[in-house]
């Protein structure tokens, strides 16, 4: 089911089963991270899910607040007994996350369908 | 002798054009494309933590970004005239879960070396990559 977003960060958004996927869209730092923030926690809280899907296909680039931004959203899903996936990740969002040390703390998934399929 | 002089403010949104401009001036210095991105990132680490430390948030401080490329070494400064408090002097960050203190993480992963020097007004970072 599609869900109503209000950013143009977030171009879209959808409910399947217990999951929910976040489609994210343009380069992130400390300017747009903020509004990210708050479209991102104002769903996981509208959307509970067991899984929330984050769809970085779009996103060329990002930098440490929006890891921040990750971080936060994994530490409220988690709270839920929920898990958080990465999918789509662009060679430089990848680096970041590698150098933050959070490679292993997401999920990270090639895409949606791989995302949804983990047991 | 390849030089970049950038009076600017300390407002976020420019953040991503100063990126920008210290890519391409590395690009020109014949970086390779993982230098070039990597250097750019680390710029954006810098002035974001001069934006929400030095200045607390103030969007309209000075911030001067100085860059020159000479024989394999390229030299960055940012000066700020913020608190002048010390962004190194910060304990390392262990837990990647514990927000902050990531930014300073790529500066000393991506740089050769890194240096904050106190000024009585402020702070001058210097960070220096050589061509490899």
């Amino acid at each position: 089911m599609d869900v109503k977003t209000a950013s143009d960060l977030v171009p879209w958004a959808r409910t399947e089963g217990q999951a929910l996927i976040v489609g994210v869209k343009g380069e992130i730092d400390l300017h747009n991270s903020p509004e990210l923030r708050t479209e991102v926690l104002d769903l996981i809280v509208k959307h509970p899910s067991l899984r929330v899907v984050m769809d970085l296909t779009l996103v060329p680039y990002m930098d440490s607040s929006a890891c921040a931004v990750l971080v936060e959203a994994l530490r409220r899903v988690r709270a839920g007994g929920g898990r958080v996936f990465l999918v789509g990740l662009q060679p430089r969002v990848k680096s970041l996350l590698e150098i933050a040390r959070l490679g292993s703390i997401f999920v990270i998934a090639a895409d949606e369908a791989a995302a949804l399929a983990v047991k | 002798m390849n030089v970049l002089r950038l009076e600017t403010t300390s407002d976020p949104a420019l953040l991503a054009p100063i990126r920008r401009a210290i890519e391409a001036f590395c690009e020109s210095s014949g970086f390779s494309e993982c230098a070039v991105c990597e250097t750019g990132l680390c710029v954006n680490e810098a002035l974001a933590n001069i934006m929400r430390h030095a200045y607390a948030g103030a969007k309209n401080r000075p911030v001067l970004l100085e860059a020159n490329f000479v024989e394999g070494l390229l030299q960055i400064t940012l000066r700020d005239w913020g608190n002048g408090k010390d962004p190194s002097a910060a304990p390392p960050k262990i837990d990647p879960l514990t927000p902050g203190g990531l930014g300073l993480v790529c500066l000393r992963s991506m740089m050769d070396e890194m240096t904050y020097t106190p000024q009585p007004d402020g702070m001058v970072l210097t960070m220096k990559r050589r061509k490899k």
